[in-house]
């Protein structure tokens, strides 16, 4: 669609949610914070049963290395076609393999695997792929671990600070320097990904790039606490009689858990890769896929961490950015700011200087209602505590509104990527005329109504889970000192409901077509 | 919580069909494939009081091959054509460019003909490069920046760069395992007896 802006621009945009979704959202928003004032906080729920839902079973990840041998195969064969076309292919964005499967398609369609399979992505990731052939140079077997030098990250790295510093460059790369409209630097991360992977394999233990360094890893890992599907144990007693410890150490044939879990213990999403080892080696077969209550996890039983709690928050903010970025009115916004500063070119340190902003801005009041709180709990409780604990609730509102966003680049922006995959290398192609702009942006894959629908349902849920984050979370932190009312959450509630507000206000504008 | 959902559904179904088409219009002017131009890069934004469209002919010019740029700019109050003169230059656009930008060079002033600023170019190097185009109007001074490649990009360059660091980490870690495995194994050896 053309949008002709007052001032008789014309701009190519997706129209934002309409008025009225934005209305009902919001009304139903301040019922819900109503409600969670008023309502009494429930005993925590740390100790109740979690709803279990039926076994969808273990035949795929335990039958052996087979299906997901062919499935990174698949990937790596994808993966190596986009260098290719980054490389060797046509500049031309809209043309090139490279842009339109890694930034229209991968990266926009990745956030709402998550919610179905989890951290399934990173099973079948060729970048590590790529890297366990080079160095271990043994496909579906144990290799000897001595093509590694096997060494201990240093402490400093440990954590996913690493993750989050990579994070927020990746997207400075992507929104910043505009690398989703160049092949060529798409091609040029990609490879770099692949030397990072295959470094910190040959030198650290186990897989330190997922555990530690990936991004992308670490930002599924973060979302998949709110996956509806776990790989766990079927009879948690079994495990905690268990003295091989297979899951963790591996067997004669099967690698060990690429991030040192023991699945007898484990608790969170966060650091598991869907890799199936554990459900491959485990002499009782006591490992399986299951069903659960999404939101579950980062409700009771994630355990709270400093170093998560900031990446989350990253999240938040950098969702939040993405969105922003996108807006029409941001190029002003950089503009005027480069005027101030003297910034020229493609503004890269008027856009820098945005990312710290949006960054500071989230991180600050965030901290300013979690202070808030502890001032209205009697809670002798250190303050860095309530930092980490409530930050959970910072996953649903980055999570939902990840998935609104990337629903206008999935449906309005993929029609039309058959003819990039007949001609891969965008051969003898022009760049996209406006007529031919206009009729791709017609072109939805589903009705229009449809992706508002879902983005407002998206919102809600978002907005429903982390109220239920804060109340359950600080029902648990306040139980050692006096279970309190609703209302000591109040500043918690608030943040939740100011972010959901922003992110609702971010999809109600029209939004920059990417590509 | 479980009235509060059903709640919040009651009052989201209908808004589904409550959602209005925005036609918002179309574009009155656009040099694209029906022009008798060229295969050509165009480029369209807006900087304050105009409207600039950008072209390059061709998209994707080579060294040593004449090309030419084409700025057309009009007010965004009446649509009349900028008359006046506009400076083309020229720096390169490398990495380290986004943030210490290379020294300008002039490539040409020029006055409108049919109401577009034509500028001819020669480039001797393959390279990515920011052409500026600068004017003057209302006592405001305007500058555009627009990117345009010489050649094909470097392609074997980076795919070589990658598989060099990656054998030589390979070969690296090899050649001190190769003196790590028997020390260790001596180490064991000792301790074993």
């Amino acid at each position: 669609m053309i949008y002709c802006s007052a001032d008789g621009s014309f701009i190519m945009t997706h129209p934002g949610l309409p008025e009225s979704w934005g209305l009902a959202i919001l009304a139903l928003m301040l019922l819900t914070l109503v409600w969670a004032v008023r309502a009494p906080l429930a005993a925590s729920g740390m100790g109740r049963p979690v709803l279990r839902l039926p076994l969808i079973g273990n035949r795929v990840w335990a039958a052996g290395p087979g299906i997901r041998l062919a499935l990174k195969l698949v990937t790596v064969s994808l993966f190596l076609l986009v260098i290719a076309a980054g490389l060797f292919g046509t500049p031309i964005p809209e043309r090139n393999l490279a842009s339109v499967l890694t930034w229209n398609l991968w990266w926009s369609g990745l956030v709402f695997s998550i919610f179905f399979l989890g951290s399934a992505w990173c099973a079948v990731c060729p970048w590590d792929a790529l890297a366990q052939w080079l160095v271990r140079r043994k496909i579906g077997v144990r290799a000897e671990p001595n093509n590694s030098l096997n060494l201990r990250v240093p402490r400093g790295l440990r954590g996913v600070w690493p993750a989050m510093g990579l994070l927020v460059g990746l997207t400075w790369l992507e929104l910043g320097l505009g690398i989703t409209l160049d092949p060529y630097a798409t091609a040029l991360l990609a490879l770099l990904i692949v030397v990072l992977a295959t470094a910190s394999l040959a030198v650290f233990r186990r897989k330190a790039f997922c555990r530690y360094f990936c991004p992308v890893g670490r930002t599924v890992g973060a979302y998949s606490q709110l996956a509806a599907v776990e790989l766990r144990p079927i009879d948690a007693d079994l495990c905690a009689r268990c003295e091989t410890l297979d899951c963790h150490h591996g067997n004669a044939i099967v690698e060990p858990c690429p991030t040192g879990l023991v699945m007898g213990r484990l608790q969170q999403n966060t650091y598991c890769t869907s890799c199936g080892n554990c459900a491959q080696s485990c002499p009782h077969g006591n490992i399986a896929w299951r069903l659960r209550p999404p939101g579950i996890e980062a409700e009771q039983g994630a355990r709270p961490q400093w170093d998560e709690a900031v990446f989350m928050l990253a999240l938040l903010a950098l969702t939040a950015l993405h969105g922003l970025s996108m807006m029409p009115f941001w190029e002003d916004w950089m503009r005027d700011l480069a005027r101030v500063i003297g910034d020229s070119g493609r503004l890269p340190w008027s856009f820098s200087l945005g990312l710290l902003a949006c960054l500071a801005a989230v991180a600050g009041v965030y901290a300013l209602m979690a202070a808030a709180t502890r001032r209205l709990t009697p809670s002798r409780l250190p303050f860095k505590r309530y930092l980490a604990t409530f930050a959970f609730a910072a996953l649903p509102l980055a999570f939902a509104y990840h998935m609104a966003h990337n629903l206008n680049h999935l449906v309005r922006e993929s029609a039309g990527v058959s003819r990039v995959v007949q001609n891969p290398l965008g051969t003898s192609a022009l760049p996209f005329s406006m007529a031919e702009k206009q009729i791709r942006h017609m072109n939805m894959l589903t009705w229009q109504d449809t992706i508002f629908a879902l983005q407002a349902g998206l919102l809600v849920l978002g907005f429903l889970v982390a109220v239920r984050i804060v109340r359950q979370r600080g029902a648990a932190l306040l139980e050692a000192e006096r279970a309190g009312q609703g209302w000591r959450l109040f500043p918690m509630l608030l943040f939740a409901a100011g972010m959901s507000g922003f992110n609702l206000w971010l999809l109600m504008q029209p939004m920059l077509m990417r590509l | 919580m479980k009235h509060l959902i059903f709640l919040w559904l009651l009052v989201l179904l209908p808004c589904q069909f409550a959602g209005a088409h925005h036609v918002l219009g179309r574009p009155t002017y656009s040099l694209n494939e029906d022009s008798n131009t060229p295969p050509s890069m165009q480029v369209e934004t807006q900087i304050g009081a105009y409207f600039v469209s950008y072209m390059a002919f061709p998209a994707f010019p080579k060294p040593n091959e004449a090309g030419r740029v084409s700025v057309y700019a009009t007010r965004l109050d009446d649509g009349t054509p900028f008359e006046g003169e506009i400076t083309f230059s020229v720096r390169d656009d490398g990495w380290l460019d986004n943030w210490h930008p290379s020294r300008k060079e002039v490539l040409g002033v020029q006055r409108p003909n049919d109401n577009t600023h034509r500028q001819g170019f020669i480039f001797k190097e393959e390279g990515d490069y920011i052409i500026t185009a600068e004017f003057e109007a209302g006592g405001e001074p305007y500058l555009i920046d627009f990117p345009l490649r010489i050649g094909e990009p470097l392609s074997v360059g980076p795919l070589g760069i990658a598989v060099g660091v990656i054998a030589a980490i390979l070969i690296g870690v090899n050649l001190v395992q190769k003196k790590r495995l028997p020390r260790a194994e001596k180490r064991s050896g000792r301790a074993g007896a």
